[in-house]
């Protein structure tokens, strides 16, 4: 935490604190995602609907109502909650494979529902958020204060995340994950705790949807609901460490200055190089490291536990 | 003794299989009742409709007067109701200790005191070596023994054993055994599915038999093994000879 503050108060260049104030936003997504699909056991590769409901009903609310986002990124939340929970009470019954494949397909609806609603979302042409910088509208005039933000939206995930894994809640979670018939027979209600854990993931992408609209002040479908982040939101948990707190904290400031260096490297000279290069760098991490960086370091720190003794 | 489970008329069809077909009978408070029949007989079928876990197509299920007739198996827990699962079904990432405390939760408030009632109960069952250990680890024995701590920590009325010993040295099986024995003083009534005869013979003082989805036999463990119902139902009819 306090590496962090001093990452964003050093005073590094604009385009590091660029990385590092995405890298706190990832972090923060990837947490929320994974709540649902690393405790719960949910893989969902919808959560961009999440990102995209929470980007758009606060941005829609200050640009056509002119509600501060500061009041409207809850609303987009408690939107993205209880589409959340119709979600899981339709799908969750189907398992593996099945489900994962209509998370993708619910959000796909929501983003070919926000290209086609013109009149509310701007369709394909986006949605402009005026750039007047003041607190009340939630645009800041320096990077610094979006970073400072991003790591906030970061530490509450994390807290969150914490606070479920210790409790009652995180227990049935992960035995509903690992067993769903014998958590049953322990007196688990599936339903109930997944429908609540898919809430509670939805509520937080969404709120990291507003963040994003508000440092962007430009949204449109194929920017913020498109399957691409989805499967961003899955890869950074996955490769960090699934159903653990640091692992997504971890995984997003790899991948995401990872990125960021391979575009400005490659990005000018051929075209869709440091995709493909990003692409490879995940496949040789997920083959060596199955339990993710998070497992590896575990693994790392007992074994030198052990040599020393 | 107070009634505390009440079976009756319970059918359960699959297709054009009965595989339970109107079974009645009745089990008071403390009592340790074996329950033996051959494979296909219907045993795990009449377990997982008293667990809830699948719905009965006719017949009704009362637990301390109470009609608890399909429901969910986290209901069913809920009233009292415990099961082991014939293949031991751990939640395989969270470590021995994790296991239990997901069940002592139902009756304890916070973590804590559930973990602390965890640790008593594994120290009880003879894994207080394996407190913090993977679920890899566990031998088939211990594994057994697990599944047994998981549905005790949920300080169950009723408790549905499914093949307890199935896979255990005789040592294990004589420690198994006692351990089942204790379980009407800690207040839980046990029903017991066991192919290791010996072991159940000698423990119990009532055996039901099912066979093809019918209760067959219900009576002292030495009069079951004399009966000719039962005999022929395990070994067959002899051939008639033409």
């Amino acid at each position: 935490m306090t590496a962090c503050i001093a990452l964003v108060v050093i005073g590094p260049s604009q385009h590091m604190l660029d990385v590092i104030l995405l890298s706190f936003m990832w972090a923060g997504l990837a947490l929320a995602w994974n709540i649902a699909g690393g405790y719960a056991g949910l893989i969902s590769l919808g959560h961009a609907a999440f990102f995209g409901i929470g980007a758009y009903t606060s941005s829609i609310l200050t640009v056509k109502a002119g509600v501060t986002p500061w009041i409207g990124m809850w609303v987009g939340a408690v939107a993205a909650a209880v589409i959340g929970a119709i979600l899981t009470l339709i799908c969750a019954r189907l398992r593996g494979p099945f489900f994962i494949l209509s998370t993708l397909a619910a959000a796909e609806v929501v983003r070919i529902g926000a290209l086609n609603w013109t009149s509310v979302t701007g369709g394909a042409e986006g949605l402009m958020i005026l750039p007047t910088p003041s607190a009340m509208n939630m645009v800041f005039g320096s990077k610094t204060t979006y970073a400072m933000l991003m790591l906030i939206y970061m530490v509450v995930t994390y807290v969150v995340t914490k606070a479920i894994e210790g409790s009652r809640y995180g227990y049935y979670l992960f035995a509903i994950r690992d067993d769903e018939e014998a958590a049953s027979a322990a007196g688990v209600n599936p339903l109930l705790a997944r429908t609540g854990a898919m809430c509670t993931s939805a509520f937080l992408t969404a709120i990291g949807g507003s963040l994003f609209a508000q440092y962007f002040l430009f949204l449109d479908p194929t920017n913020v609901i498109s399957p691409e982040l989805s499967f961003q939101f899955a890869l950074i948990p996955a490769l960090g460490g699934l159903g653990t707190a640091i692992g997504p904290v971890l995984g997003a400031f790899v991948i995401t200055p990872l990125s960021e260096l391979l575009r400005s490297y490659f990005g000018g000279g051929a075209a869709g190089l440091h995709l493909a290069i990003y692409g490879a760098v995940l496949i040789i991490v997920m083959l060596y490291f199955p339990s993710g960086i998070s497992g590896a370091l575990m693994r790392h720190l007992t074994w030198k536990g052990d040599s020393a003794r | 003794m107070t009634v505390l489970l009440e079976v009756k008329n319970l059918t359960r069809i699959f297709g054009s299989l009965r595989a339970v077909n109107g079974v009645n009978f009745t089990i008071r408070e403390g009592e340790l009742v074996g329950l033996i029949g051959p494979n296909g007989a219907g045993k795990s079928t009449l377990y997982n409709l008293i667990a809830g876990a699948i719905r009965p197509t006719a017949g009704a299920i009362v637990l301390n007067g109470m009609e608890v007739t399909g429901w969910k198996p986290y209901r069913a827990a809920k009233a009292g109701v415990a099961r082991t699962f014939q293949i031991p079904k751990p939640y395989r990432n969270l470590n021995v200790i994790d296991n239990v405390v997901v069940s002592a939760l139902m009756h304890h408030r916070s973590v804590a005191e559930a973990r602390a009632a965890a640790e008593g109960i594994l120290v009880d069952f003879g894994l207080s070596d394996y407190l913090e250990s993977p679920i890899g680890v566990l031998t088939v024995g211990l594994l057994k023994r697990l599944e047994v701590a998981r549905a005790v920590a949920l300080q169950p009325r009723l408790v549905l054993f499914d093949e307890i010993m199935a896979g255990l040295t005789p040592s294990e099986v004589r420690s198994m055994t006692s351990l089942v024995a204790s379980l009407p003083g800690r207040g839980i009534t046990v029903i017991w599915v066991e192919h290791v005869l010996y072991a159940i013979m000698n423990t119990v003082r009532r055996i039901m038999v099912m066979h093809r989805g019918q209760l067959i036999a219900d009576d002292a463990p030495e009069k079951i093994a004399k009966d000719p119902t039962v005999i022929k139902a395990y070994f067959g009819e002899e051939m008639p000879v033409a």
